[in-house]
């Protein structure tokens, strides 16, 4: 009831404070990201060269599309453990469709890529079902749900390859996606834009995007509005694990083989960039710029730690000091 | 007056200021042995802060503390309650996963040779209990609890020690009838015993029951102190809101048309509503009276399918029977449930306004093409209600979070505009809401009820119910035990069906809440 | 009516006891029926032998949770743990100058001092800068594996005084190896502390209702950081003797323990939201986990199949729990 008070004869000096750490809060990571990117310059000037430049964005599009999948299941206030599994699998289920199909019918790769691609994300869907399906009919806390999710997914990545990468995909795959351009932008790049866009575009323009945010920001009053929220739930987690699987199917076109262990850190990583970026672990907050900011931001970061030739173990100790800081000073901007 | 020693605890000119606001401003206070002194204010009128420098929360910025005489400096909450002093707030202070006995000596446990004494924290916990007359296990976990027992033991807890002074902030707030009861017998017998007790309360009944004397704050000012029996309620009730009664509320009126819901004997299936019948017209705005715990706040949660029911029917419009009722079905039926706490289960509070006042209409053509939101539509709906409700302020983008108690209800009341809603199911719609707030969500109900609507009042605010409703059922332990027409919706006669024949409850025959 | 009664007696009678117990008799019955080798004395050895690893990881991983928090960084603490004390004891031991038992006890030191650290850094962190427990363990976490890997350069570490695999490793007391018996003792120390001391009171207090606790007095600062510290100086003690158990410090030791120890506490009943959790079913939990296991093994499932398995079973315990509290909790209502 006091800070009731306090905010309703304080609006007005609140106002300005709030745009003012909108403002301040929006431009932090930009700064940060160009602080640190001129360090690295001056430490190494190959930094600066438009090669280096465009290899940090293509490197970085993986992690953004991993990101921006992430922060469905963020923004509903879950998180998806089974991110970096799910990308072993659906990177060996679909090398190996695709090199069942090339061998069978070796005139028509491009149809066997095209299945190949389309079981990677099919399974992404049933994944994703699976979890949100735990998660909201069954009550299962997310956390273990997709911890669950994440032990299916490494098993059946093992068992189905054998442990061993799958080497027999088409290599139209790989030339296709490494080496062609729309518009003179390289493949990889186009391809995060394009899931940016239409994520983007999900959010902010359908209904479905405003009850995820309404969802998460408090699932108490969204039902009690009559939202359907177990549903949002489980799209939420659908949306996330289907993305993901764009995010392994990329990756399996840039190794050109499917890799068990594809996955590896990658749950972390794409939990560490959606945050960093300004994705609020509360739930109810997220937008895609803040995926394309913490994924550019890690990704360059590790770059230029390569560049300047940081030690790759010393990196990891790096990495987990930014994590915190970047935590912390998400807190203080909020606060 | 029959004694002149000084006081038991003294304010002199506190005041006390937050960041960009005065909260309190020059006030004196003084609490005496054996007395009653009840703090009465509207939400936000300084009540919350007053106590919190009472119980040593947090120190006034200006003026002086006198406990018994003495100056009280550097006071800790810990310091307070060793002189004596133990407020019983009203966010409380229990674990949920601890049992009765532990949360009682939290933070004070006894201790032998490292290890805590359990039985000797029983026997003691057991003893304050009985003392109190509350009948409650001292080995179960708090969190299973209903609210109701939640508050004895917070009050137990406060009078585990010796106790000088003891603040109780809206104590009844979530009490039964019979327990409130016993609560005002305990609160005699510390007087007799020489205690001194502050009691907060806006609810002029209990005031009158108990008090001796009382403090009058509005916005963070002293307005007066006044003895309880030479005041009238419309003096204290002038003093505390600045205004008229009369001027506060709208004249409704009512026009009673079609029957636009009915429930025929709703039970519940935890047992808080029993057999309950009722019928709500267009055009007429139907009271449901009753203290917390007496379950009308349930009704509502049944009808709107947030609770289950047992056994029951609901029918819409005279015919048409709405069986498993879910928001969802409830709200496309044109009935719309506005929750008391808004903050739990009202609102989104980190979204902006423009997306709670839709809320509950993302499902209506007006917003929703194929799954795609109109938004030029929702932006002009959203600052047309923002308009009509003259909200403040009126940026439509702001997040519900920093407005006031009175604009939230506001824009929770958005839904019920934005979409076609002609059943309102009201649930303490002015519960932490300021005196100006109210007036206009008063006069936003009138406009509702003038427009055909058919409004289901629940309150615990005798004045709403009374200047309100056209009619009004008046509830008791989860049954309906009266309906009152037109004149006959009075504060006396609605009390008395309250209260009717609360000495023959035996306290085993409550209703777990 | 009547058969309604028994299900709702049933249902409440479960409720009290709940599954665990029940869950492990009945898996200690059917794998001594349907595969005798389980009962050999060398399985069974193994089988303490496995859980005793869990539990006293699992005992610390369970304080945080209870807590209200998380602890992401045990698994690379072990690391951290194997890796310093193999360094310092090798380091030591060079010369030949000092004692093997004085080199021990600093490797023994070494060991649990990094787990301290790393236990204090994630307390500090979540008490005073107020980062998500998940965040700051999850950089802890990076940073404590980096440091094991930079230091021992990626290399197992070797030159262990030979006493201490001997001992710590291999050594047994009535048939029991040390961890059986250490992880016993931590087990039942930890349930006194839970269940006799102020200090297990404020945890659960703290997990319940942070600002509940506070109002009461207690200090939650403290609490908190004891938590975190104590977690981390359980999980340098698992390091320390897994380096025992395996002859040699190494940077990549423990990194299934993380998500196995969160894993046998939730099965073990412990909310991942706070305030909630029981010593002795945590151990219960860490039990069926191995036990699943070692069916497995001895069953000669594939072991890719196993983490597949564990899965299911993981999420299947969790929902069953769920629906649990949700009847139990209609019924109280």
């Amino acid at each position: 009831m006091m800070r009731e008070l306090i905010l309703n004869t304080q609006l007005s000096q609140r106002f300005n404070r709030e745009t003012l750490a909108r403002t301040v809060g929006a431009c932090i990571m930009p700064l940060i990201i160009l602080g640190l990117s001129v360090v690295f310059g001056v430490l190494e000037p190959r930094f600066f060269t438009g090669q280096n430049l465009g290899n940090i964005l293509v490197q970085s599009s993986f992690l953004i599309v991993l990101a921006v999948g992430q922060m469905f299941s963020l923004i509903v206030r879950g998180f998806d453990l089974s991110v970096g599994q799910l990308i072993s699998m659906v990177s060996v289920a679909s090398a190996l469709v695709m090199a069942h199909l090339a061998s069978t019918m070796p005139e028509a790769p491009f149809l066997a890529v095209a299945v190949g691609l389309g079981a990677g994300l099919a399974i992404g869907v049933a994944a994703g079902l699976i979890n949100g399906l735990n998660i909201a009919v069954l009550e299962v806390h997310p956390f273990v749900a997709t911890l669950g999710m994440l032990g299916i997914c490494q098993g059946i990545a093992s068992t189905i390859s054998g442990g061993f990468p799958v080497f027999d995909v088409p290599d139209v795959l790989a030339r296709a996606f490494l080496h062609n351009r729309i518009f003179g932008i390289p493949l990889p790049v186009a391809t995060a834009i394009l899931v940016c866009v239409v994520a983007a575009f999900v959010l902010n323009r359908t209904v479905f995007g405003r009850m995820l945010y309404l969802v998460g920001s408090n699932p108490r009053a969204s039902v009690t509005a009559g939202i359907p929220a177990k549903r949002v739930l489980v799209g939420a987690f659908v949306t996330c694990s289907l993305i993901t699987a764009i995010a392994a199917l990329m990756l399996t076109a840039r190794t050109g083989s499917g890799e068990p262990l594809m996955g590896g850190g990658l749950m972390l990583q794409s939990i560490a960039a959606a945050v960093i970026g300004g994705v609020s672990l509360r739930g109810g907050e997220g937008r895609v710029l803040h995926c394309v900011i913490g994924g550019i931001f890690i990704t360059m970061l590790s770059n230029g730690m390569n560049m300047v030739r940081v030690e790759g173990y010393f990196q990891m100790i790096v990495l987990g000091v930014v994590v915190i800081t970047g935590v912390f000073l998400d807190r203080l901007r909020k606060r | 007056m029959t004694d002149q020693k000084s006081p038991l605890i003294e304010l002199r000119a506190v005041t006390k200021k937050f960041p960009g606001v005065i909260a309190l401003k020059d006030i004196d206070f003084d609490l005496k042995k054996g007395e009653t002194h009840v703090l009465l204010g509207e939400n936000g009128a300084g009540k919350s802060t007053l106590i919190n420098i009472l119980a040593g929360s947090f120190p006034p910025n200006a003026g002086s503390y006198l406990i018994n005489g003495v100056a009280a400096k550097g006071l800790t909450p810990h310091k307070a309650r060793l002189s004596g002093i133990s407020p019983v707030f009203q966010e409380f202070s229990l674990a949920p996963e601890l049992t009765v006995m532990q949360n009682m000596f939290l933070g004070r446990e006894i201790r032998r040779l490292g290890v805590l004494d359990n039985a000797a924290m029983k026997v003691r916990a057991e003893e304050v209990l009985s003392e109190l007359g509350f009948e409650i296990n001292t080995e179960i976990k708090v969190g299973e609890l209903s609210r109701a027992r939640q508050q004895m033991v917070e009050i137990a807890k406060a009078l585990l020690q010796d106790v000088q002074v003891l603040i109780l902030d809206e104590p009844t707030a979530s009490l039964t009838d019979s327990e409130a009861e016993k609560l005002f017998e305990l609160v005699e017998r510390l007087k007799t015993d020489g205690c001194g007790i502050i009691y907060v309360s806006h609810r002029m009944a209990e005031i009158r029951k108990i008090g001796d004397r009382v403090t009058v704050l509005r916005d963070g000012r002293k307005i007066g102190t006044v003895t309880c029996a030479d005041t009238s309620d419309a003096d204290m009730i002038e003093m505390m809101t600045g205004r008229k009664v009369d001027t506060l509320f709208p004249k409704v009126v009512q026009k009673p048309g079609k029957e636009a819901m009915r429930v025929e004997k709703l039970t519940s299936s935890c047992g808080g509503v029993k057999n309950v019948s009722l019928t709500m017209r267009h055009g007429e705005i139907v009271g449901i009276a009753g203290l917390v715990g007496s379950g009308k706040s349930e009704i509502a949660r049944l009808i709107f399918g947030l609770e289950s029911i047992a056994t029951g029917a609901i029918f819409l419009a005279a015919k048409t029977e709405i069986r498993n009722p879910s928001p969802r079905k409830m709200l496309r039926n044109g009935i719309c449930y506005l929750p008391s706490d808004r903050v739990g289960e009202g609102l989104a509070m980190d979204r902006p306004i423009r997306e709670n006042a839709t809320i509950a209409a993302l499902d209506t053509e007006k917003f929703n093409l194929r799954g795609l939101m109109r938004r030029k539509n929702e932006r002009d709906a959203a600052n047309k209600v923002a308009d009509r409700f003259s909200l403040r302020p009126l940026d439509i983008e702001r997040r519900v979070e920093a407005l006031s108690g009175g604009n939230r209800q506001k824009v929770m009341l958005a839904r019920g505009i934005l979409r076609d809603v002609e059943v309102f199911l009201f649930d303490e719609p002015t519960v932490g809401v300021d005196v100006g707030a109210k007036a206009q969500i008063y006069h936003i109900i009138n406009e509702l009820v003038e427009n055909g609507a058919a409004v289901l009042l629940i309150s615990s605010e005798l004045p709403e119910i009374t200047n309100l409703c056209n009619r009004t059922y008046v509830m008791r332990l989860g049954e309906i035990v009266g309906e009152l027409l037109g004149d006959e919706v009075t504060e006396n006669n609605v009390l008395n069906a309250i209260f009717d024949d609360h000495t023959r409850m035996k306290p085993d025959a409550q209703v777990p809440a | 009516m009547t058969s309604n009664g028994i299900w709702h007696k049933a249902l409440n009678a479960l409720g009290r006891v709940g599954l665990l117990p029940l869950l492990v008799l009945f898996a200690l019955i059917l794998l001594s029926l349907v595969e005798p080798r389980f009962l050999r004395q060398a399985n069974l050895i193994n089988v303490l032998r496995g859980t005793g690893f869990l539990v006293l990881i699992a005992c610390g991983q369970m304080l945080v949770l209870i807590v209200g928090g998380f602890d992401l960084s045990v698994g690379a603490v072990v690391a951290l743990s194997s890796v310093v004390s193999a360094l310092t004891m090798a380091g030591l031991g060079a010369d030949g100058a000092m004692s093997v038992w004085t080199i021990i006890a600093f490797g023994f030191a070494a060991g649990i001092g990094a787990g301290l650290v790393v236990g204090l850094l994630n307390g500090l962190c979540v008490t005073y800068l107020k980062v998500s427990p998940f965040m700051v363990t999850l950089g802890t976490m990076s940073i404590a594996a980096g440091v094991a890997l930079y230091i021992s350069a990626g290399a197992p570490v070797y030159g262990l005084p030979e006493e201490f695999t001997r001992i710590f490793g291999r050594y047994r007391f009535a048939d029991l190896p040390i961890i059986v018996y250490t992880a016993a003792a931590a087990a039942a120390v930890l349930w006194l502390m839970m269940n006799k001391t102020v200090f297990g009171l404020y945890v659960y207090a703290i997990g319940g209702d942070p600002a509940a606790a506070r109002n009461s007095g207690v200090s939650a600062s403290a609490v908190l950081i004891s938590c975190y510290a104590i977690c981390g100086m359980l999980a340098g003690l698992t390091g320390l003797l897994l380096t025992a158990r395996i002859g040699s410090g190494e940077a990549t030791l423990g990194s299934t323990l993380m998500l196995e120890s969160i894993a046998a506490s939730v099965i073990g009943g412990v909310s991942l939201r706070g305030g909630v959790g029981r010593v002795e079913n945590v151990v219960l939990g860490a039990l069926i986990l191995v036990l699943v296991t070692n069916a497995m093994n001895l069953m000669r499932v594939d072991s890719k199949i196993q983490t597949i398995v564990i899965g299911i079973v993981l999420i299947l315990a969790v929902a069953v729990d769920a629906w649990r509290q949700r009847i139990r909790g209609r019924r109280a209502a």
